[in-house]
Formats: structure tokens, C-alpha cells, sequence
């Protein structure tokens, strides 16, 4: 890089404007707090302060009074989010080597729970299918499709086939609603389904960085007395995840989908 | 190795992480009454963790993402055999993961708006099937994690 774009790009990077108004959002959100609904006495939905940052900084982004934000401050904050996004894990970590012993009990076994990447083919491929996907569909369904697959579902099928299409529809989806989707999803699910919330605290590990940890915020402001327990669970769920779900995905939840998606087309 | 790392690029990380420290010391200040200096403290230890974890990936010949660094030198840091885990443990503790999610996606908002038109273009099915296959994986997930955790006899 040229010293003269180099600078250039500085300058983007350290957009004082940008980052103000972020921190602007940020206190906001922090300042109308959590609020919780109860739909029909039975479901509580929470909203949580994250959930109105990103919808204030989308609506920020789309108005055209804001002059300062747009698809160059879009651009820069999309570098931004992958440096940030250390200290969050960072943070987990921690808790998770604070935590340790309890963690040796059950670390071998949370391996196990990788395997719950076929959720994924179970309820989605038949969707996708009825939805009138044809081999996208393969690509879609076979894993949450984030970067660690991409690598093998490009190495297996090619950059143009309609299965690394289908990765990439789910990919770049979940990249920008996974987050705002586990923080929903996720409280809602531990009111209609009352499994432990130390599970629900393991199955936020789920490989996706910024997945894991809205999920994870969510889940803690439901359980605030265990939510150091819960952050190490998630932490160390997501450890394990980063380093066997490429394995997962190449040797069995790929190869599997396939398999499926042949049968239900050759019926 | 070392053209894939040049001092501008550590230094533009620090100066981020620098940015984000000071965000988030004065939202848990604000938010949570915790003292400023304190959160700041705990922020650069975090901040510290990560550029390790950022420099040791472009460094190391081997494909390993930056997060994993992060995780393990987080984790041995906080063992309690780590002479620094008192330290670490007390001052991480005056940040509170939410501010941290909170920041992260008002950066995300903006990142997603120049994205918004992609999404026209799937469309619904495209937001449907995404919808099902993070519910399937997470559900997927915690049935077998509440298995392993009764087998295991911890719940």
C-alpha cells in the first residue's frame, strides 16, 4: 500500500465522527435498559440493549439527515467489528479458566455436543427443499456456514456452484442477523423449552463469535446469579467448536446432507 | 511472513482497541457504577489478550484463526495455578460482557447498511432457511449438551 493511501485509510479507520456516534448509541441503548414482555403469560421476551443499538445504527445509517454515516463508515466498521471482537472473547476466556475445574468435568463430553450441527440438516434441508432450493440447498442447510466451512464447502464443490451460492445466501444472512436472532430467539426458547440453562449456555458455543456472545448475553440476563458459570460454559463450548467443526463438517455433517438430499429428491 | 504484518497495521489495531477500552470504561461506569480507572484497567488487560492473539496469527505459518489464540492465552491466564489470575479475574470483572455486545453491534448496525440491498435480492426464503438453521443448530446443540450434562451427573 501506497504511503499516501495508507494514510488515507488511517483516517477512515479513526473517523472521529463514527466512533462518537457510536458511543452515543451505546449510552442510549445502555440507558433505556432491558425490557421484558410477557406475550400471553407464557413467553417473556427480552430486549436488551444490543438489540436497540443495532437497530438505532441501521436507522442512523438509512436516514439522510446523518451526512456522516454511510457506506464509507459502513465499510470501516466492518474492519472495526474483527478488532473488537477480541476483547469479547478475550473476556470469556477468562471466565472460563476461573472456572476450570468445573469445565474438566465435562469437557470431553461437550465434543459431543458439536454433533449438534445437525439440527441444522434436520429441520432445515426439508425446508429449504419445500421452499424450492435445489442444490443450494445442501450448501445451506449442512452447517450454521461460517468461516471455517466456507473454506471446505468451496474446496469440495467450487467457487461457482450452486451449493457454495447456497452457503454464501446463509452466510452473509447470519453475519448480519445471526446476532439479532440468537438475542431473540434465545430467551424464548428457554420459556417454552425448560431445558437446563447450563445447555442452552453449551449450545451458544455454536462457532460463531458474535453469535456466541449475544446469545450468551441474552441467556446471563435471563440467569444472573449462575452467569459466570454460563460464560464459562459458552467459552469453553466455543473453543472446542472452533477447533473441531471444520473436522465435523468435512467428514460428517457434509457428506450426510448429501446423502439426504439425494433421497428426498429421489423420491 | 513479515509483509503480511507491518507496524501501521499494530498500530491502527491499538488505536481501535484504544477507542473501544474508552467506550466501554465509560458506559460500565455509567451503566454500572463501577470505577472508571478500574474498567479501564480491565479493558486494556482484554485489549492486551486480543493484540497478542491478532499479531500471533499473522505471524504463525499455520492457518489458525486469531479467536482461538485469544481464548487459550485468556484461559491459561486466568487458571488458577496463573500467578496473574488474582489480578486478571478482579479487573475484567469491573467490565461487563453486555456493554461489550452492545458496542459491537451498533459497529455492526452501520456495517450492515451498505449490505441491505443483498438482502432484497434473497429475500424472504433466503431468511427463512437461515432463521431454521441457527434455531436447528442451537436447539440441536442443548439437547445434546442437557444429555451430556445428566450423564455426566452435573445437572
Amino acid at each position: 500500500m501506497t504511503n499516501d493511501k495508507r494514510r488515507q485509510y488511517d483516517k477512515e479507520l479513526f473517523d472521529y465522527k463514527l466512533h462518537l456516534s457510536v458511543l452515543l448509541i451505546f449510552l442510549i441503548s445502555q440507558y433505556i435498559g432491558e425490557l421484558k414482555y410477557s406475550l400471553f403469560n407464557q413467553v417473556t421476551i427480552i430486549l436488551l440493549p444490543m438489540i436497540y443499538a443495532l437497530i438505532i445504527s441501521v436507522i442512523l445509517y438509512k436516514s439522510s439527515k446523518i451526512t456522516w454515516i454511510n457506506i464509507k463508515q459502513s465499510k470501516t466498521a466492518s474492519i472495526i467489528m474483527l478488532i473488537i471482537i477480541g476483547p469479547l472473547i478475550a473476556k470469556l476466556s477468562i471466565i472460563s479458566g476461573q472456572n476450570i475445574n468445573m469445565l474438566i468435568d465435562v469437557g470431553p463430553l461437550i465434543i459431543l455436543e458439536q454433533l449438534g450441527d445437525l439440527g441444522a440438516i434436520i429441520i432445515g434441508l426439508p425446508l429449504a427443499i419445500i421452499l424450492g432450493f435445489k442444490r443450494e440447498a445442501i450448501g445451506m442447510t449442512s452447517s450454521i456456514c461460517r468461516e471455517p466451512q466456507m473454506a471446505v464447502i468451496i474446496d469440495k464443490y467450487g467457487f461457482n456452484s450452486s451449493e457454495t451460492k447456497g452457503f454464501m445466501i446463509v452466510y452473509i444472512i447470519a453475519t448480519v442477523l445471526g446476532a439479532l436472532i440468537l438475542s431473540i430467539l434465545v430467551p424464548i426458547l428457554a420459556n417454552i423449552i425448560p431445558l437446563h440453562p447450563y445447555s442452552y449456555a453449551i449450545a451458544c458455543g455454536i462457532g460463531s463469535t458474535s453469535m456466541s456472545v449475544a446469545g450468551i448475553s441474552a441467556l446471563t440476563s435471563l440467569y444472573p446469579q449462575i452467569q459466570n458459570q454460563l460464560m464459562a460454559f459458552t467459552s469453553i463450548a466455543n473453543i472446542i467448536a472452533l477447533i473441531l467443526s471444520i473436522y465435523i463438517y468435512m467428514f460428517i455433517s457434509l457428506p450426510l446432507t448429501e446423502k439426504i438430499y439425494e433421497k428426498i429428491k429421489s423420491k | 511472513m513479515k509483509a503480511n504484518l507491518s507496524i501501521d497495521t499494530v498500530l491502527e489495531w491499538i488505536g481501535i482497541l484504544v477507542i473501544f477500552s474508552i467506550m466501554s470504561a465509560i458506559g460500565n461506569y455509567v451503566g454500572y457504577q463501577y470505577p472508571f480507572q478500574e474498567s479501564i484497567v480491565g479493558m486494556f488487560i482484554l485489549c492486551l489478550i486480543s493484540l497478542v492473539g491478532l499479531i500471533l496469527e499473522k505471524i504463525i505459518p499455520v492457518n489458525i484463526p486469531s479467536i482461538l489464540y485469544i481464548s487459550l492465552i485468556g484461559l491459561i491466564l486466568a487458571l488458577p495455578i496463573s500467578p496473574v489470575s488474582g489480578v486478571i479475574i478482579y479487573y475484567t470483572s469491573r467490565v461487563e460482557l453486555i456493554s461489550l455486545t452492545t458496542i459491537l453491534l451498533a459497529y455492526a448496525g452501520i456495517a450492515m447498511g451498505k449490505d441491505l440491498n443483498e438482502f432484497k435480492k434473497v429475500g424472504l426464503k433466503g431468511i427463512l432457511v437461515t432463521f431454521f438453521v441457527i434455531l436447528g443448530t442451537y436447539l440441536g446443540s442443548a439437547l445434546i449438551a442437557q444429555g451430556v450434562l445428566i450423564t455426566s451427573g452435573m445437572i
